[in-house]
């Protein structure tokens, strides 16, 4: 009976598993087309059984994994998100060797990325991080060139020690509470030491992922080695994913450890090292990279207030969601323009439309109200600010000064007039379909905040 | 809420339909703005009454949208449109021969539609996203013309400027909604004590930004780079304005530290600024000038406590502003270039030009009955009146004075000269400038029933305030017009025409450093990529391998080492001893240090150097957490 009700639970999880097995039975006969077409399908069909479950607050398999507010919205979140991406993969790889391999790749990695979102307990973090892990290895590899290899292998390094530390660290913590369930870290209450080793861990494991300032460095790296398609993937989704996981642990932990100002501190050096470093960038891909990592920082700030102020939990649902329909938009229009800073040359004037959606891209990314990012930091703001962390905050407003100075240097070459040529790529429709979706949810959900989750 | 509609949504429309359209956007500009003024109109004969017209749509969650016609919004909204609705039409005839008309008109429109939002926003976010739209929609137009020497670094700068200064807005905005609990503008005008306060002086921040008041005047100068009429709309009733308004708006919260402060402000800037007018050698920077300092008198009427005062200037100043610039933008046109050198004599050539430009200068002297002779006479009341009286009224005097004299100079320079034949006659830009100058005439007759809508009673003046503020604009005219700037100036002369670059302005302060700090963080990454990717390419496959290799050594060392340690923690308990867990974690911070170091002798390396900067990450994050108990 328990079983039962667990695995109805956890339908969604179960129908994209499924969905990745038959891609890869359909990779089997080179069949690129059905590929796609069955992870789309399991992909919408996951986000439908979603739906009814969004008000559920539950938990499976003895409380190690949760159906909550958390991972509902992770679902709606990430789902869509990885379908985008599926697009874009196949508007950039179509009919080039493995194609089907990396789009089922692609749901696996997703996969990976719902465990953390829900995860309530530590090996199921842990399966989380491997299993975004070893997916996003072999994506990022997959060009088979020199930079795609060295990158490949920079995150495979990164992310096998980073790995190490996060479980010898959680060990720490099932010697303090004699449970790997998170829901039983109360029982930490005075026993500091024993905290911070966990907490060290957790720290480093997830901010690998989310790609936090000092643990950042393989992302430029990875996104500029890996097809644009991918980074605008791991750029979203297994970022997102760590952020939601931050949130399933800390905020079962006391906040007298002193984390939340450890986090604070990583945070406020990750948006300003982040956007800094894209100052300097000519290469798009890295450029928004760079942008990319600094954008964590603003995640962090949700992370730091879990606990202390009701726009916490909404703050970094509602900002993963803005963050995944700009960033995706910002790399589609990459994809069509071209990875160096040179080539968005002009573009705005011989492709206005796609011009004017970058824009809206970028002014989101910056927070410019009305827009959706706008309201995604807004919440995150408020929540830092009713944390008690004010300083936070003001760093993050100065970071949006030095962000418009980052995203101008795109803007403005864009409405240059220049000779370069922007003809229409193979697969272009499904990359501009993609910028349609994420344009109209950057414009629209921000005007229509009131759908998303509250304080 | 048709009307607030149409005020808001006409410009907008319009300037989308000329955007997409691409054709005709003169007449498309034209009836945008004439039904935003129609909308305007409507508002104010709306709220003559008494009755606010408010608007109020769904958005965040308690934080809904509100728009709000009061009388004091519905007659700032008038004054948008009309002096857009004018400028647009001498517009249509200065840009003309432009290819790109399309663009102007539309993000001109756009522009008109955003200050409109700003103006009449009932809530703080609605205002945020306005101030942010105007903010970029400036930028857009004083970059018109990128493709000409120093236009993209002009709009960069001016946006960079105010942007930096957008920053006391939302923090001010977020400390009110804070203590409110509601985003309302009049709401969270109760808030008292220290709150106020520092909410007062973060506002003062962002209207010293928009307003360019001291020591944030250098990009007004900067900002002439875009074509003539942009100037005349920023400078006299939008994005300038946009700083005073704020203000104005939220006068009745402020507090008597920020008011002093706002005085301060103000004042220094109607001198510096007034300063920089008279020592300008170029036509257009002499008018942005001019605009600083007169919005630092306005400043100076909110800091003495009679807002009313400052509104009354800025409606005068926003006709008699942007009547000046479209006249300056004739001359421009007959001259192509507005250096005062070149266009010596440049008036006779258009008398009925010359006569407007010139009504429109001695009404901003202060001469009676044109606009600003009232609307100057109350700012002299009002610092009269004040506490702060000593600080204020010999400021606001010599700011008086200073703008009787760059007029005159400016009066004098376009007269004397030799006159050239007139190019082709200009009836359109006649029309948008002859609606303007009979405004900057005759506006003085409405301020008095204007005051009694506003339900502020401004004192009956005497004699004495009047005469004063006559004489020193007459003083100042006859000064203007008899000396050159030298004389006037003397020493102050060379750093006036700088604009009083204060310990290397901010340029020095603040966008260096960034920059320098910028290129540091990109050498720490990139000189590691491009060994990355160089040495990629040039050893190839078989380095590669041996790097693989290398890497599994190193792996293994690591995971030795920690299997090592691990034992040494064997018995770490629920009562851990510190000193165990010090050497535990030093310890692998040594072991993975030493690592790396062997790593590096065995390869140029590149991992290692950053797994040695992400062990250091975490061992400040160790030291933060072990750190933090000491704090709370």
């Amino acid at each position: 009976m328990e079983m039962g009700r667990d695995l109805a639970l956890l339908a969604p999880e179960l129908t994209l598993a499924a969905a990745a097995m038959l891609m890869i039975v359909a990779e089997m006969f080179r069949a690129a087309r059905l590929v796609l077409a069955i992870g789309l399908a399991g992909l919408a069909a996951a986000t439908l059984l979603t739906l009814p479950m969004l008000s559920v607050d539950a938990t499976v398999f003895g409380g190690t994994y949760r159906i909550d507010l958390i991972s509902g919205w992770a679902k709606l979140i990430l789902l869509p998100g990885t379908a985008l991406s599926l697009l874009l993969v196949r508007a950039e790889i179509t009919g080039r060797p493995r194609e089907g391999s990396v789009q089922s790749l692609v749901v696996l990695v997703t996969l990976g990325a719902l465990m953390l979102s829900g995860a309530g307990d530590m090996m199921v973090v842990v399966i989380g991080v491997v299993l975004t892990g070893l997916g996003s290895f072999a994506l990022v590899a997959w060009p088979r060139d020199d930079a795609a290899t060295e990158a490949a292998m920079k995150y495979l390094v990164f992310g096998a020690v980073t790995g190490s530390v996060m479980i010898y660290g959680l060990t720490f913590w099932f010697g303090g509470t004699g449970s790997t369930l998170f829901s039983e870290l109360g029982q930490l209450q005075g026993q500091t030491l024993v905290t911070i080793a966990g907490l060290i861990a957790i720290i480093v494991g997830l901010g690998y992922k989310g790609s936090l300032v000092p643990f950042h460095f393989w992302a430029p790296d990875a996104y500029q080695g890996a097809p644009v398609s991918i980074a605008a993937y791991l750029s979203v989704i297994t970022k997102a994913a760590a952020f939601f996981a931050f949130a399933q642990v800390l905020r079962d932990l006391p906040r007298d450890g002193g984390w939340p100002l450890a986090l604070a501190v990583i945070a406020a050096a990750t948006m300003t090292y982040g956007y800094l470093a894209a100052l300097v960038q000519t290469n798009l891909v890295r450029l928004i990279a760079y942008s990319s990592v600094a954008q964590s920082g603003y995640f962090l700030m949700g992370v730091v207030a879990l606990g202390a102020s009701g726009f916490a939990v909404p703050g970094i649902l509602v900002f993963a969601a803005a963050y995944v329909a700009m960033n995706l938009g910002a790399f589609a229009v990459v994809l069509l323009a071209g990875r160096d800073l040179g080539d968005l040359e002009g573009f705005g004037r011989t492709r206005p439309w796609l011009g004017a959606a970058m824009v809206v891209f970028l002014l989101s990314l910056t927070g410019i109200p009305p827009l959706f990012g706008f309201v995604g930091k807004f919440y995150l703001l408020s929540a830092a600010v009713e944390a008690g962390y004010l300083w936070l905050a003001i760093i993050g407003v100065l970071n949006s000064v030095l962000a418009l100075g980052v995203y101008l240097r795109l803007m403005v070459p864009m409405y240059r007039t220049s000779s370069t040529e922007h003809p229409s790529e193979v697969g272009a429709v499904l990359t501009q379909g993609t910028v349609v979706v994420t344009v109209l949810a950057t414009l629209l959900i921000g005007l229509a905040a009131g759908i998303l989750p509250g304080p | 809420m048709i009307w607030l509609a149409l005020t808001i949504l006409a410009p907008l429309g319009a300037g989308l339909t000329a955007l997409a359209l691409r054709r005709a956007p003169e007449a498309i500009a034209l009836i945008g703005a004439a039904l935003g003024l129609a909308g305007a109109i409507a508002l104010f004969a709306g709220v003559a009454g008494g009755t606010d017209i408010t608007a109020s749509l769904p958005f965040l969650p308690d934080l809904p949208i509100r728009l709000v016609a009061s009388p004091l919004t519905a007659t700032l909204a008038l004054v948008v449109a009309t002096v857009a609705a004018m400028v647009l039409t001498y517009a249509a005839g200065y840009m003309a021969q432009d290819p790109e008309r399309p663009r102007f008109f539309g993000t001109m429109l756009m522009f008109v539609a955003a200050m409109q939002l700003l103006v009449l926003s009932g809530d703080w976010i609605t205002l945020l996203a306005a101030w942010e739209m105007i903010g970029f929609a400036s930028y857009l137009l004083i970059g018109f013309w990128h493709g000409r020497n120093g236009v993209p670094g002009a709009a960069m700068r001016a946006f960079l400027y105010t942007r930096t200064a957008d920053l006391g807005l939302y923090l001010a905005a977020f400390l009110l909604i804070g203590i409110a609990g509601t985003s309302e503008i009049s709401a969270t005008l109760a808030t008292t004590g220290t709150p106020a306060l520092i909410a007062g002086l973060l506002l003062l921040f962002a209207a010293m930004g928009k307003s360019a008041q001291v020591p944030m005047q250098d990009w007004l100068m900067r900002a002439m780079a875009g074509p003539t009429p942009v100037s005349a709309l920023l400078h006299s009733a939008t994005l300038v304005a946009a700083g005073a308004i704020l203000l104005i708006r939220t006068a009745p919260m402020l507090p008597g530290g920020a008011l002093l402060a706002i005085g301060i402000v103000g004042g220094a800037t109607a001198v510096i600024a007034g300063l920089m007018a008279l020592a300008a050698t170029d036509l257009k920077r002499l008018l942005a000038a001019s605009t600083a300092s007169q919005y630092g008198l306005m400043l100076i009427a909110v800091g003495a406590g009679v807002p009313i005062a400052a509104l009354l200037h800025l409606i005068a100043h926003a006709a008699i502003k942007s009547a000046l610039f479209l006249g300056a933008g004739v001359f421009q046109h007959d001259r192509e270039s507005t250096d005062l050198d070149t266009l010596a004599g440049a008036g006779r050539t258009r008398p009925g030009i010359f006569a407007g430009f010139a009504v429109a200068a001695l009404a901003l002297a202060g001469l009676p009955p044109l606009a600003a002779f009232y609307s100057k006479d109350a700012i002299l009341a009002a610092a009269l009146d004040s506490p702060s009286a000593a600080w204020l009224l010999p400021l606001a005097l010599a700011g008086s004075v200073l703008t009787g004299a760059y007029m005159g100079r400016a009066l004098k320079v376009l007269w004397s000269g030799t006159p050239e034949k007139p190019h082709d006659p200009v009836p359109l830009m006649a029309v948008g400038m002859g609606v303007l100058v009979a405004l900057a005439a005759t506006l003085g007759l409405v301020f008095k029933p204007l005051e009694a809508m506003l339900g502020a009673h401004l004192a009956e003046p005497g004699w004495i305030v009047p005469a004063m503020g006559l004489a020193v604009g007459l003083a100042g005219l006859a000064l203007g017009w008899l000396l050159a700037p030298a004389r006037l100036l003397g020493p102050l002369l060379a750093p006036a025409r700088d604009g009083f670059p204060i310990a290397g302005g901010l340029d020095a302060l603040v966008v260096r450093p960034a920059l320098a700090l910028a290129r540091l963080c990109d050498r720490l990454d990139s000189w590691i990529i491009r060994r990355v990717v160089l040495g990629g390419i040039v050893t190839g496959a078989q380095a590669l391998s041996h790097r693989i290799e290398r890497a599994e050594y190193w792996l293994l060392a690591l995971v030795n080492a920690v299997g090592r340690l691990n034992l040494s923690l064997g018995q770490i308990s629920l009562r851990t001893d510190r000193d165990t867990i010090d050497r535990a974690i030093f310890g692998l911070v040594d072991r993975t240090v030493a690592l790396g170091t062997r790593a590096r002798r065995l390869q140029s390396g590149l991992i290692h150097r950053e797994m040695a900067m992400t062990v250091a990450g975490i061992a400040l994050v160790t030291g933060v957490l072990l750190a933090a108990p000491l704090f709370f």
